[in-house]
């Protein structure tokens, strides 16, 4: 039997070898000058990075790296090596693919995922401290047949695993017409194993980004990655000397490796797990990474994960259409005394799904009526934002907005399925018994499906609605006693901490004040802890000793002090799952704002990857800052530097999602008409010098401000 | 919700870890510190004395004196190569090996004769109940002992008589001989090594060392294994299994290890020695509220037991006791002058803590009647009224507080935690904890098994042995497990090798940041330190069941395995009787301090050579660390080699 650790050592020999041809390849080609750039990243090549602690940005850089990442693979036997050369032969496989992105920006033309963005990374921020990705798994295949392959990654997707399939398996979920991409977290990265390296730069960067591991900490990231990436391996046999030498660097970060291939193989506990039943690789897998799937039983005919969230339903594959914008659809959640309702009361009043022909749009309004000793009104609100991902994580189910202006489309594969109205009912009663078991003791849900109860039903939510907003608009810091922490991120981002205020929301966008105080009622060991606000320093600025004491406290002794509504003056930090960024941009002294998803360049000459890599991993950096999107038109928006008066640019997409707030916040606060329109965006300019003209033609009220620094 | 962020370990630098470990060189300054302190009080230490006997007697130290009979002493030198009688150097130096081997195990056996006595009086309502019907009932079983419908004290007053038989059965071998490989068991009795009574080996060795009798090295070697075997399969299994019934068989807990265990502002009582039977009831006497509330009215924040050698192991592993230090470091718990009262039992207890103890406040109470030292107060203990005689114990030490001099009190800082209580049963929970249900079986040793054949284990260890001035105390010990564990090799460990790897932080997690990338994975998944503290020297016998137990699950004899045993500080005659039993089943045994036979050739290669023919391994021994430490990580990868992985 050939030695588990000599086939390592010869799989990074092959690897190093490609890589070698690779390299000599795109000397002859490109040359050494041409430039080495990952798409959409701001960590140049991330595991060269962080082993290396190197910014490759030339071929010519990468060949010179090339005997460092050689020496790397040592062959004594002992352990050490085995991990350093699983290493090397990730840094191997990055240099085979940087060639081809050197050579071709999109060397994949769609057809595999390949290269994943900052932006990709940032956007699992949420979803994994939450719980709601419990896991990652890497498939490298081919599975023994087409139907066993997309049975496992089925199965991985109803528990929510976010799944990386390398290989054959590809194919093989192509021909079994299983859906990929990266919303349906099924992400197809590449056909040959060396695309791992993209897999292992994800990882890397979510060290970098959450964790603020500094490249070449090497303990830093072992650490991360395996105590905070709950990730695995599922490799198909016939595993490959390559494949092994790749397993390798992943038990090195604490991922293990589950295979039904039995030759020359050597079961190692927690690591390297021999399998011989392939079908039962999910269990297998979760147990050895300690992955516990919180199941939430719900009685519906079709599949219900996190997975399904990012699922699109287009119109050909509609069988309903439920439309708030053009005819009366709303959602709410509201409370009774416990004696008014029974419990798993689900009422349909009107007609059902099959009554309404396929393709049509219809009207359609639910009602959850919650009771309990503890709940509260302020309760209700929280619960009903989070309608939309109850709904959406039905398969099949696409639910958008929120209030009456929700859509909410099913497909007819969902139809075929069974899906009917009472199931909508189902899945709210489900989700929210489970995630607010502790306040809700019981629930009823309501549904309506005709014209006219709809249309009532509608203007008594509206009524709510309006309330509620006059209730969050008198909501302003100096209205309460208390702000909240929040340290959700800390599984991931261990130094980060955020204060939540009424007018200052979670950067995430996910965490309102409201929000951290039901978390706080509904578990006061949670994330989520009263701050109080007594002892003012400096009101302006927004710090309190209090506060600072929390913080200080809460990151582990990382912070001394934070202000709440200043840029430049002790930000609050950031995990680095923000959803926007805002910089100076020095010349105007003014701030640009980026959102995730644009992924454009901005007058700053940076990209929001690039300068969400300023901050984040919970390190304060003055003149940048992380925020939700609402706080935007907070009146508390920069304060300390004169509001958002300060804002120069943003996304055209970004501008159009706050001007409403923002314009009304403007007005209130300097009695500027239509502010909006003086910040310049994309379809302006991307360059400083435009930047300046169209401020001073705009006459934007920044020119007039005092100096940033 | 999702975990929440209190179950993720912090993450603090590996430098930062590693800079808090107590080094030799710290445990030295300690000591010498201390040993100012005895200048000061007019006392002396082992350090004196050693200086006092250096250089030892060539002769005796090669072991070719002999002072067997009335004739002699005589001694063997190139103008005389016989003694009177015409006994030869191999004669005299075997002779001699024999008789520490036997009478090593005699005190490892008499000490299991006390508890077997113990048990066979155990009641639900005196001092000794029983504290593990589970295994009490195994062993029951595994003995043909009918336990089905009786009442459990029967079967245990049962079991202690079958115990006590085999001190002195007229016929048969030891009964726990078949909890050996089968293939082990085979060659004992091919080879004529199987023990019979205890006792009878123990006799057959003085008698066959009498004047007049066996001349001839090699049977002598024969029966120091035989003898030795008595001992490992014989009193200490049945002392550590006898003491599981009575006092719980131990599971992992959280100690501390050194001299910072003692506390300035309460009052320590020291227990040391080996038996636990009486410490036992001294640690449940000091838990007692008005024991406490007396120490309090009396000045003193409360009371603070602390254990000394190889009891300091057994209470540390059942009850989290801390522990003080190891043989050499005796004397220095005196020296603190923050020692109320030392209560000791039985071995390794130094006579010099008589005088010691009159130059401070501290009591030196002694209770065994093997055990009687000058400068002691007495107080045989009686299994009947164990729990009284603890208490007035407890309440000597109490009032003794206010007779402390704070003038000549000084407590070292230094100490580190250590996880401790790791018996098999322990090391076999842990193991299930990585074994994956869909896959493997638990209650195996197969996940250890699967590192070392992998190779992320490279093999194991058992460090065992005492402290011996003629090396550089503890640093043998230390630099040994230092270089084992960066060499992906794990270690168990007993006796004052375990309280040396406590000392060092060797038993603590953290030690995890010292090895290699393999047995630091280990480490990390298992949630084990890389030092498994397996108990006092008795409980090498544990030992013994891990290394049977392992190859029986592998499937090879043991004399195959990866695992070899080492004792680098060794000096008393326990350890000669263990040594001979690890070699007779199987392991190889590194020692750092050379056996007493260098005077004779043959005998030299008989225990290094000539046992292997025998048993499949012998001794290899170096008195340089750090050659020994190499020819064990060579001899380990050279078994690996032959089996293919």
């Amino acid at each position: 039997m050939r030695l588990l650790f000599d086939r390592i050592f010869q799989g990074a020999d092959e690897m190093l070898a490609l890589a070698e041809q690779a390299l000599a390849a795109a000397v002859a080609e490109i040359g050494e000058s041409a430039p080495v750039n990952m798409p959409n990243t701001a960590y140049f090549l991330a595991n060269h990075s962080a082993y290396l602690k190197k910014n490759i940005r030339t071929i010519g850089d990468l060949n010179a790296a090339f005997p460092e990442v050689k020496r790397w693979h040592q062959r004594e036997q002992r352990l050490e090596n085995v991990f350093n050369t699983g290493f090397a032969t990730f840094m191997a496989a990055e240099v085979i693919e940087a060639c081809k992105y050197a050579v071709s920006a999109d060397p994949y033309n769609g057809e595999y995922h390949g290269h994943l963005s900052d932006a990709e990374v940032r956007e699992l921020g949420v979803p994994l401290v939450t719980g709601d990705i419990p896991g990652f798994v890497v498939i490298i295949g081919p599975a023994p047949s087409d139907e066993e392959a997309a049975e496992l990654i089925k199965g991985y997707q109803s528990r929510a695993i976010f799944v990386f399939l390398i290989g054959g398996v590809i194919d093989q979920a192509k021909r079994m017409g299983v859906a990929t991409g990266f919303p349906v977290r099924v992400v197809a990265v590449g056909p040959d194993i060396w695309q791992t390296a993209h897999i292992i730069s994800f990882v890397n960067r979510a060290a970098m980004i959450f964790g603020a591991v500094t490249p070449g900490d090497r303990e830093g990231f072992d650490h991360y990655t395996f105590h905070r990436i709950r990730a695995f391996v599922n490799a198909f046999d016939p595993v490959a000397d390559i494949v092994a030498a790749c397993g390798a660097g992943a038990i090195a970060m604490g991922f293990p490796v589950v295979t039904n291939d039995e030759k020359d193989m050597w079961p190692v506990p927690k690591s390297l797990i021999i399998q011989p039943a392939s079908e039962d690789f999910i269990e297998t897998s979760l147990e050895a990474r300690d992955i516990r799937i919180k199941i939430t039983k719900i009685d519906i005919p079709v599949a219900y994960s996190t997975a399904f969230e990012g699922e699109i339903v287009r119109r050909h594959d509609m069988q309903l259409d439920i439309d708030g914008s053009r005819v009366d659809c709303c959602e709410l959640v509201t409370t009774k005394q416990p004696h008014e309702i029974e419990d798993h009361e689900i009422t349909l009043i009107g007609p059902d799904f099959e009554e309404f022909e396929q393709g049509s749009r219809v009207c359609l309004c639910y009602v959850a009526e919650v009771a309990g000793k503890t709940m509260q009104a302020d309760f209700e609100p929280v619960f009903e934002r989070r309608i939309h991902d109850f709904v959406n994580r039905a398969e099949g189910v696409m639910h958008t907005g929120q209030r009456d202006n929700l859509r909410i489309r099913v497909s007819k594969d969902a139809f075929a399925a069974g899906f009917r109205a009472r199931h909508i009912g189902e899945i709210l009663y489900a989700a929210i018994k489970s995630d607010y078991e502790s306040v809700v003791d019981k629930c009823a849900i309501k549904i309506y499906t005709r014209p006219e109860d709809c249309r009532e039903i509608r203007a008594l939510a509206q009524a709510v609605y309006e309330k509620r907003d006059e209730r969050l608009a008198a909501l302003t810091d100096e209205s309460v006693d208390v702000f909240y922490d929040c340290i959700l991120c800390q599984s991931f981002s261990p130094a980060h901490v955020c204060v939540v205020t009424p007018e200052r929301l979670g950067l995430c966008g996910a965490v309102s004040w409201l929000d951290a105080k039901a978390a706080n009622e509904l578990d006061p060991n949670g994330a989520c802890h009263k701050v109080t606000k007594e002892r003012v320093v400096d009101e302006h600025l927004g710090i309190w000793e209090d506060v600072n004491e929390t913080v200080k406290e809460a990151s582990h002794g990382n912070l001394e002090q934070v202000t709440l509504y200043s840029i430049m003056v002790d930000p609050m930090t950031s995990c680095g799952c923000f959803e926007c960024i805002c910089g100076i941009e020095p010349l105007s002294n003014g701030v640009v704002i980026v959102h995730r998803e644009h992924t454009g360049m901005t007058p700053l000459g940076m990209t929001f990857s690039e300068m969400a890599s300023m901050t984040g991993g919970g390190v304060q950096t003055p003149g940048f800052m992380g925020h939700g999107k609402q706080f935007i038109s907070s009146r508390k928006f920069m304060r300390g530097e004169g509001g958002p008066a300060r804002i120069v640019w943003m996304p055209k997409a970004l501008k159009e999602m706050v001007s409403a707030k923002l314009n009304a916040a403007a007005k209130e606060l300097y009695g500027l008409e239509d502010f909006s329109a003086l910040i310049a965006d994309e379809s302006v300019t991307e360059d400083v010098e435009t930047l300046m003209e169209y401020l001073a033609e705009k006459e934007h009220p920044v020119l007039g401000m005092e100096p940033l620094m | 919700m999702a975990d929440t962020p209190a179950m993720y370990e912090q993450h603090r630098s590996k430098e930062e870890i590693l800079s808090g470990f107590t080094t030799v060189e710290q445990l030295e300054a300690d000591t010498a510190k201390l040993r100012e302190l005895a200048c000061a009080a007019c006392a002396e230490t082992w350090a004196d004395r050693s200086a006092g006997q250096t250089p030892h007697c060539r002769f005796g130290e090669e072991g070719i004196c002999c002072r067997i009979c009335s004739m002699g002493p005589c001694r063997v030198t190139k103008k005389a190569a016989r003694g009177i009688c015409g006994a030869d150097e191999h004669a005299i130096a075997g002779r001699h090996y024999l008789r520490m081997a036997a009478a090593g195990s005699a005190a490892h056996s008499d000490h299991a004769r006390e508890i077997a006595y113990v048990l066979r009086q155990a009641s639900p309502t005196g001092s000794f109940p029983i504290r593990d019907e589970e295994k009490l009932l195994s062993l029951a079983a595994e003995w043909g002992i009918p336990a089905a419908g009786r009442d459990i004290y029967d079967v245990a007053h049962e079991v202690a008589e079958a115990g006590l038989n085999e001190f002195g059965k007229p016929f048969g071998t030891q009964r726990f001989l078949s909890r050996a490989t089968r293939e082990r068991q085979a060659l004992w009795e091919k080879e004529g090594l199987a023990p019979r009574a205890i006792d009878r080996e123990v006799s057959a060795s003085l008698h066959m060392t009498h004047m007049g009798n066996t001349a001839e090295p090699e049977p002598l070697v024969r029966q120091s294994l035989r003898v030795g075997l008595a001992d490992g399969y014989g009193g200490s299994m049945i002392s550590t299994f006898f003491s599981d019934i009575l006092f719980g068989t131990p599971t992992a807990r959280a100690s501390e290890a050194n001299l910072g265990v003692l506390e300035a502002e309460m009052v320590n009582l020291i227990v040391h020695g080996h038996d636990p039977v009486f410490s036992e009831m001294v640690v449940l006497a000091a838990e007692e509220k008005e024991m406490a509330d007396h120490a309090k009215s009396l000045g003193a924040k409360g009371i603070n037991v602390v254990g000394l050698c190889c009891t300091a192991n057994e209470v540390a592993m059942r009850h989290g006791v801390r522990m003080a230090g190891n043989f050499l470091q005796q004397e220095n718990v005196i020296l603190t002058g923050a020692a109320e009262a030392v209560c000791v039992d039985v071995q390794c207890i130094f006579p010099a803590l008589g005088p010691l103890a009159g130059c401070f406040h501290t009591k030196f109470i002694t209770s065994s009647p093997v055990a009687r030292i000058p400068g002691s107060i007495y107080m045989p203990f009686e299994p009947d009224t164990a729990l009284e005689q603890a208490r007035a114990i407890v309440k000597l030490a109490v009032e003794n507080f206010v007779n402390r001099d704070p003038a000549k009190v000084f407590i070292p800082s230094h100490k580190q935690p250590a996880a401790v209580g790791y018996p098999t049963e322990q090391i076999i929970r842990e193991l299930d904890g990585v074994t994956n249900s869909h896959v493997d079986e638990r209650g195996s040793y197969m996940p250890a098994i699967d590192s070392i054949k992998a190779g992320v284990l490279r093999g194991a260890v058992a460090m065992v042995g005492c402290n011996n001035p003629k090396v550089r105390p503890d640093y043998s010990h230390i630099e040994i497990m230092k270089t084992l564990i960066r060499s992906d090799i794990l270690i168990v460990a007993t006796g004052c090798a375990a309280q040396a790897a406590a000392k060092a932080g060797l038993l603590s997690k953290d030690a995890k940041y010292m090895c290699g990338a393999g047995l630091r994975r280990v480490c990390e998944l298992v949630g084990i330190p890389p030092v498994l503290h397996m108990g006092a020297c008795v409980d090498i016998s544990r030992m013994m069941l891990l290394v049977n137990e392992i190859a029986n699950d592998w499937g090879v004899d043991v004399t195959r395995l990866p695992i070899v045993g080492c004792a680098p500080e060794w000096m008393s005659e326990k350890a000669v009787a263990i040594a001979n039993y690890v070699v007779a089943t199987g392991i190889d045994t590194y020692l750092g301090i050379e056996p007493q036979v260098k005077g004779s050739a043959e005998m030299m290669r008989l225990i290094t050579e000539g046992t292997r023919k025998i048993t499949g391994a012998g001794y290899i021994i170096n008195t340089d660390p750090h050659a020994l430490v190499q020819a064990m990580i060579d001899g380990i990868e050279q078994k690996r080699a032959l089996l293919g992985i």
